[in-house]
Formats: C-alpha cells, sequence, structure tokens
C-alpha cells in the first residue's frame, strides 16, 4: 500500500504569526516536496510561500487517508494547523497555537506538546490528542455562535483553560487534569469527562454530560438524584442546569 | 465618460418602455440622446433596467450597529478580504456598511432608502450612509412616538405639528415621515403596548389612529415627495390584519393628486388571520382587496425567506416577543422622548407552521395586488431576509414551477392555511422592473429626481443582467433568472461602470438625498418655545447640538418643498 510521509520544520523561531490552515494531509497529499514548498499561506499581513518559512521533505506519494505529517520543532505561532481536515494522520512535535484542529471533520491529530487556546473548535469527527496542557474554548462554538463541537473526539492528557466544551453539541472531551471555570458551559449535547478538578461545570447545559472526578465547586441549580457508579468510581449524579427554563435535561456527575 | 450600450432589452417602466431592443448614451453621467467619443457596450439582447431602487431597507444606524455587535457570528459569515480597490467585507444580515454597498451594487440597486433613523442618532447613521459605498441613500426618521408629535396631536394643533416635523426633518435631513407601530413604543417604555388603534397611549391621552392622521396632515402640508411611510401597530401577531385594514381605512378619504398618501411597509409582517399561532393563516387575500380598490394607499412587501437572519426594528415590545420566541439574544434601546428599537437574530424554518404561512403571505401580496405600480420589492432587509435572497424571490413570482418546488420543502399547514398553492399567477420581466425600479421611485417621488428610469436626462443609473429575456422562459427556466439577478454584467452608477461580472470596478461615493421642508416662519416660530423647552427639560442634548451639521453629507442631494 502506497504510503506518503511529509515532514516539515520551521526555519525559524516565529515572532509573528503564521497562518497553518493550509498544513494538513487533505491539502499536502500526492504533492512533491517543490509542490509543497509553493503553496501559499499568510506570515503576518504578507503572503508567503510554505518554502520561505519551513524546510519540507516528502517521501512517497499517497491519498489524505495514507499521508502522515510530521511537523518538527516550535510551531507554538503556527495557528490554525490542521484545520478542517478529514483524513490521514498529523503529527507535532512541539507546541501549537490557537484553533489546532478547528472544524476537524475526520483523520488524526497528534499534540506531542501544549495547545493554545480554541483546540478543536467546532470539531465534527476524527480524533485530537493533546499530550500536554491546552488553552481556553477546547471543542467550543466560536464568538456567537449556538453550536460547538458536534462530533469525533478531543483527549488532552494535562489540564485545560476555561469553558472547554462551551455550547458543545455532540462528540466527546476527554481532560486527564484540571479544567478551569464554567466547563460544558451552555453544553446541549455531547460528554466531557475530566479527571482532576472543575470549577462551576455544566453551567446553562441543557443536554449532554459533565463528568468531574476531582474537587468540584458547584453551581447551585442543579437537582441531586443519587449516586451511580460510573467506572469505578461511585459519583454523585446531577440534573440541571434548572436556571434555564427549568428543563435540566442536562446530566453532572461529581466526586 | 459617455457611453453606449448597444442592443440591449430595457425594460423601463416609467418610460413604459417594455422590452425594447434599443440603445442608451450616457453623457456627463446622465442619460443622452447622443453622446461623442462613446465607450461602446454591445450587451447584444441581453436584460437592461435602470438601477434598483430600494424603498426600505436598514443598513444604517444604530439597529443596524447593535445588530452587528451582538453577532460576531453574522460577521463570519461572508467575509472577504480587502483588494487594492474595496475594503474588507465582513456580515450577511448585518453586514459592514462597505459589504451593503458592493453587494447591493453588485445585484444592480443604485439606490437605497434607510427606513428607520432614530432622529437623536440621525448623526450616526449619516456617518454610516457616507461610508456605504457606489449607492445613492436617504434616510427617513422616525417621527410618531415623539413626545412633541404626541402633544401637538392631543391639542389638536396641527399647525405646531407641521412645524415640528419640518424642524425634525431639516434637523435630521431626513427623507419623509417614518411611523412605526405608533404609540406602542412610547407605550413600551412602560413595559406596554397598544392594543388596537384606538387603544389611549399611556399619560399623552392620544390613539394611534389619531397620531396617524395628524402626520399625515403634516405630510401633505409639507409636500413632501413621499407620503407617510406606516409600520402598523401589532405586527407579527395572529389576527392583525383587521388593524391593518383599519389602517388604510383611516385615510380613505385623503386625497393627493401626484401619489399615494399612505404607504404601508413590510405589509406580509401585517398580513396575518387567526386567533393564536394554532389557527395562524394568512390574510394576503384581504390585504390585496383593499390594495386593488383603493388608489391612495401603497405597499412594500417585507418577503421572509427562509435564513438566518437578525430582525430590527424600531418597535421595541415586538422584538421583546421575539426574543421571548427565541430565547437566544435581545437588545433593547430606549431613545428618549423619541423611539425605541429592538434587535433579536431570528431563524425562520421551513417546517415550522408559522414561518411557512410567512413566506407565503410574502409571495401572495405582489400575486394578487393587480397593479404592480401599487408595491415595492422589498424584504425589509434584514427582517424578511437579507436583500441577497431577491434572486430567489423573483424566480418564485415568475414561476409557478419554483413556487411548487418551495411548496415541496415547506409544512404542508401552507396547503390549509394559506393562499400560495392555489395561485396561478406568473410575474413578467416588466412586473419585476416596476416593483424594483418604477414603482419605488415613484412612490418615493425620487423619480422626478432622475431616479428609477432612463429618461434623457435621467441618472445613468443602469443594471445589465446576463440574461435574454426575449429567449428564456423565466416560467420553466427559473434557475437561470435566480442565477441573472444575482450580480449583473454591468452596473453602471452616475454614468461609471462600478460592477462587471460580479467584481467591483469601481467605488464612486453617493449622494445622500434629504427633503428641506419650507414653512411660514411665523408657524415655525410658534413651535419653536415649546421645542426649546423640551430640549431643556427633558432631552440629554443641547438643541443647539442637535441638527446634522452639512459636513455629515458630503454629496448631498436637496428635495426642496413648500409647505402650506
Amino acid at each position: 500500500m502506497a504510503e506518503q510521509k511529509i515532514t516539515i520544520k520551521p526555519k525559524e523561531s516565529f515572532k509573528i504569526p503564521v497562518d497553518g490552515y493550509i498544513i494538513g494531509p487533505d491539502n499536502m497529499a500526492g504533492k512533491s516536496a517543490d509542490d509543497i514548498n509553493e503553496m501559499e499561506t499568510w506570515h503576518g499581513n504578507q503572503v508567503v510561500n510554505l518554502g520561505a518559512l519551513f524546510e519540507i521533505t516528502v517521501d512517497g506519494s499517497a491519498g489524505p487517508e495514507d499521508t502522515t505529517i510530521t511537523l518538527e520543532g516550535d510551531f507554538s505561532r503556527v495557528k490554525r494547523i490542521g484545520s478542517g481536515m478529514g483524513n490521514g494522520k498529523l503529527i507535532v512535535n512541539g507546541d501549537v497555537d490557537m484553533h489546532c484542529g478547528a472544524v476537524m471533520m475526520g483523520g488524526s491529530l497528534i499534540v506531542n506538546g501544549n495547545a493554545d487556546s480554541w483546540a478543536g473548535r467546532e470539531m465534527k469527527g476524527g480524533e485530537l490528542i493533546i499530550e500536554g496542557d491546552a488553552g481556553d474554548y477546547v471543542g467550543s462554538a466560536y464568538r456567537g455562535e449556538t453550536v460547538g463541537m458536534k462530533g469525533g473526539k478531543i483527549i488532552v492528557k494535562g489540564n485545560v483553560g476555561d469553558y472547554v466544551g462551551e455550547h458543545l453539541g455532540g462528540g466527546e472531551i476527554e481532560v486527564g487534569g484540571d479544567a478551569g471555570i464554567l466547563a460544558g458551559v451552555n453544553m446541549i449535547g455531547g460528554s466531557i469527562t475530566i479527571e482532576g478538578n472543575a470549577d462551576l461545570p455544566g453551567a446553562e447545559m441543557t443536554n449532554g454530560t459533565v463528568t468531574v472526578k476531582g474537587e468540584v465547586e458547584m453551581l447551585p441549580s442543579f437537582r441531586f438524584e443519587g449516586t451511580e457508579s460510573v467506572g469505578s468510581v461511585e459519583l454523585r449524579k446531577y440534573t440541571g442546569d434548572l436556571a434555564v427554563r427549568g428543563t435540566g435535561k442536562g446530566t453532572l456527575y461529581v466526586k | 465618460m459617455s457611453l453606449l450600450i448597444k442592443n440591449g432589452i430595457v425594460y423601463d417602466p416609467i418610460n413604459n418602455i417594455e422590452g425594447e431592443k434599443m440603445d442608451i448614451f450616457v453623457s456627463d453621467g446622465k442619460i443622452a440622446s447622443d453622446a461623442k467619443d462613446a465607450k461602446e457596450i454591445d450587451v447584444n439582447g441581453k436584460l437592461v433596467l435602470p438601477g434598483g431602487v430600494e424603498g426600505h431597507t436598514h443598513i444604517a444606524g444604530g439597529k443596524v450597529n447593535a445588530g452587528r455587535i451582538m453577532r460576531p457570528e453574522d460577521s463570519r459569515r461572508g467575509a472577504e478580504p480587502r483588494s487594492k480597490l474595496t475594503r474588507a467585507y465582513s456580515g450577511c444580515s448585518v453586514p459592514n456598511v462597505y459589504a451593503t454597498g458592493y453587494r447591493y451594487a453588485k445585484m444592480g440597486y443604485t439606490f437605497l432608502m434607510e427606513a428607520a433613523m432614530p432622529p437623536m442618532a440621525a448623526r450616526h447613521t449619516h456617518e454610516e450612509l457616507i461610508e456605504i459605498p457606489i449607492v445613492d441613500k436617504g434616510a427617513m426618521p422616525v417621527l410618531d412616538n415623539h413626545w412633541m408629535t404626541m402633544e401637538c396631536v392631543k391639542d389638536g394643533d396641527m399647525d405646531k405639528l407641521t412645524a415640528y416635523i419640518a424642524w425634525m426633518l431639516k434637523a435630521t435631513k431626513g427623507f419623509g415621515i417614518k411611523i412605526v407601530n405608533p404609540g406602542g413604543v412610547e407605550a413600551w417604555a412602560w413595559g406596554k403596548n397598544v392594543s388596537d388603534l384606538h387603544d389611549r397611549v399611556p399619560n399623552f391621552d392620544v390613539s394611534p389612529a389619531e397620531i396617524l392622521k395628524g402626520l399625515s396632515v403634516a405630510n401633505e402640508r409639507l409636500n413632501l415627495p413621499h407620503s407617510i411611510h406606516v409600520h402598523c401597530n401589532r405586527i407579527g401577531s395572529p389576527g392583525n390584519s383587521e388593524t391593518t385594514l383599519e389602517t388604510y381605512g383611516l385615510l380613505s378619504d385623503v386625497k393627493n393628486d401626484d401619489r399615494q398618501v399612505m404607504h404601508a411597509t413590510h405589509t406580509q409582517f401585517h398580513g396575518y388571520g387567526g386567533e393564536n399561532w394554532g389557527d395562524f393563516c394568512s390574510k394576503a387575500d384581504e390585504i390585496a382587496k383593499y390594495v386593488n380598490s383603493h388608489n391612495n394607499l401603497t405597499i412594500d412587501l417585507g418577503v421572509v425567506m427562509f435564513c438566518d437572519t437578525t430582525t430590527m426594528t424600531g418597535d421595541g415590545p415586538h422584538e421583546f416577543n421575539l426574543y421571548r420566541l427565541t430565547r437566544r439574544k435581545w437588545s433593547n434601546h430606549d431613545v428618549e422622548l423619541e423611539v425605541g428599537s429592538g434587535v433579536v437574530p431570528f431563524v425562520y424554518g421551513p417546517k415550522i407552521p408559522p414561518h411557512a404561512i410567512m413566506w407565503a403571505v410574502g409571495i401572495e401580496l405582489p400575486l394578487l395586488i393587480d397593479d404592480p405600480w401599487k408595491v415595492m420589492m422589498t424584504t425589509d432587509n434584514p427582517n424578511g431576509c437579507p436583500f441577497t435572497f431577491y434572486p430567489q424571490i423573483f424566480a418564485q413570482l415568475m414561476s409557478k414551477k419554483k413556487r411548487e418546488a418551495m411548496l415541496e420543502e415547506v409544512h404542508p399547514v401552507v396547503n390549509s392555511h394559506a393562499i400560495l398553492p392555489s395561485i396561478d399567477r406568473e410575474l413578467d420581466w416588466n412586473d419585476i422592473a416596476i416593483m424594483t425600479r418604477g414603482a419605488p421611485a415613484r412612490l418615493l417621488g425620487i423619480d422626478k429626481h432622475g431616479k428609477g428610469h432612463l429618461g434623457i436626462g435621467a441618472d445613468a443609473d443602469i443594471a445589465i443582467y446576463d440574461i435574454a429575456p426575449k429567449e428564456v422562459d423565466p416560467a420553466m427556466d427559473y434557475k437561470s433568472i435566480e442565477r441573472a439577478f444575482s450580480y449583473t454584467a454591468y452596473t453602471i452608477k452616475s454614468g461609471e461602470i462600478v460592477c462587471k461580472d460580479n467584481e467591483v470596478v469601481a467605488v464612486p461615493k453617493g449622494k445622500t438625498f434629504y427633503v428641506d421642508p419650507e414653512i411660514d416662519d411665523s408657524v415655525m416660530d410658534t413651535m419653536l418655545p415649546d421645542l426649546k423647552d423640551k430640549f431643556k427639560e427633558c432631552y440629554s442634548i443641547n438643541m443647539a447640538n442637535y441638527p446634522v451639521q452639512d459636513a455629515y453629507l458630503p454629496n448631498p442631494y436637496k428635495i426642496s418643498t413648500k409647505g402650506t
């Protein structure tokens, strides 16, 4: 089976942000190193060729589903990496800037480092794994929208910032560490599991499930429903948020 | 620059030209009978219309800006980067000012009337109008819920009312008298609304009917080019057609030889029967029956299309009702002793029975009204839908086949609670030209000022569409109607080619039309002391700082009228 391996390394440490929306298997599969060098993106307010910013090597040629892209080095000022990707594999050995994996449809995106805010924002499918920490708004909606992530899976091994899964509509988010305030705020579906601590989870949720296994500061607008075993632990089950039209179809499990 | 547009199929209803193949000369920004050294454009059988006239739209001022601020998600849609010539676009239902100008111009529109300018926010409105590129524009101040207006009406002092309206039109550089839920918006300041035309407005002891009649008197005494422009009471409620028809009847004995005496706006939102949302139904037939049998009333449509849009109106209580339905976002403004307003994002869904009926009413009205000269095409942008839906609306009016395709997509309640499925009429090119060019220009009274037609001496505002009306059957080939009206092959504004094949190629500044009514100094002088007192006692702004300075109209077009 044909495979394509692409490796991309920054030529410099970027101070001005680079738009990395074009970095992904769907855009790069089947292309030669020269082709990829000539692809255009934004560096600040300038349009530049990828070749001017990155060292690019290509091995083999295949369709997007059989393409693996490895980003080596510091991508902490490269935004929107893997944005909208639908197939294949994208591995980042380093940190990434905001909007990594935004509107992702499929495939697998692995960040062996930390991600800035908006990781997996409005994601629809696929798998996003962040080995380190992630910033605010993981898997959320964008400003003003009413639905965030709708499908797929996000795993953050470290901590996340505030508003993880804001307006979550579907899919799963797993957080290995702690979450900031208002996890799952306004969520209408899907599930968020937080292994560590969280403050005020599930505010204004109307559906879906939030599970917090560490220490939690609860909102008062949830109704206690009894205890339940979730996996190997006994958790208290609440429904809410009753502050929104009193419907309370959301489920909140806490220690 | 001179132009010669050759071999176009021209529809110019004001000059009784209906699909004639002819050449048009343009010289010095005007339509001419001849032109020297003209650049030739051979359009070879394509549709040539006067520039479109949008008679009622919300494009500038506080409400639109509130919509922009509260809807970042709308800004994301339709975003385009700047080019060497054009500024960056953003927004769909509440676009930025640049997108508004470019998109209208690309669709062949060259004149826009902002339909609700709160007088206190006139300066802001004009600031935005300045920045809307290419097109000419004007704005109608909302004048009905003013404390001064209602006090004059209560006292029956028509001299004073006329003077006050004249002062306000001058101060706001406004175009005409806009009326929004008369009495109801003042009542909303107390958390109430008016229930019908004869309800009393809290603290003022006047009724909506009295306000309407009073303002009509002032309008006629000032000889304004346009009639009163009325957003009736009880917008959007089941059974409101009774109030609408009663409002029409208020002025049934008033006559004006030159034009209508009342223009009822976004009539779709006022043409409902039923007592609640369960038996909500279309009363387009009754509205049309009235319009067909009376010659002193005209309407515009306010067509609803299924989309995510932003509703905005001076009708504060109505927006609160919408907010209670949507529970999303709501902005409410109170403009001191003048007006109010509200903004609520709204999604019209084809499977939601009331929305499907609203859509049907908007399409039924122009098909049931016999004389297209009584109808302005509007979507009450963006309340019914953004103006970019016009091509789809034209296709529905011109093709029953298109309507049948739509009917399959919408809730079947339309079959029992609306009239649309039984209507066979299909409008022709001339009807569309009338409703989008001739009628709005004539009803606004700007046809005499070179708008909405292609007669010699008229402003050379021309829209050329990439479709051959003699070769295409719109009833069958509705898809080509939709495509052709989406953007012009050429839009020409004041003799300059501004858009070509969906590209903006020039960005001239348009003019702002305003009306300057002259009245007797003695009448004005009698009113001024009262107004000074109002400013001193009630307004947060000094009277001397209130009027919009000339600097806010860098390209003014003044229409002077002489009052009696």
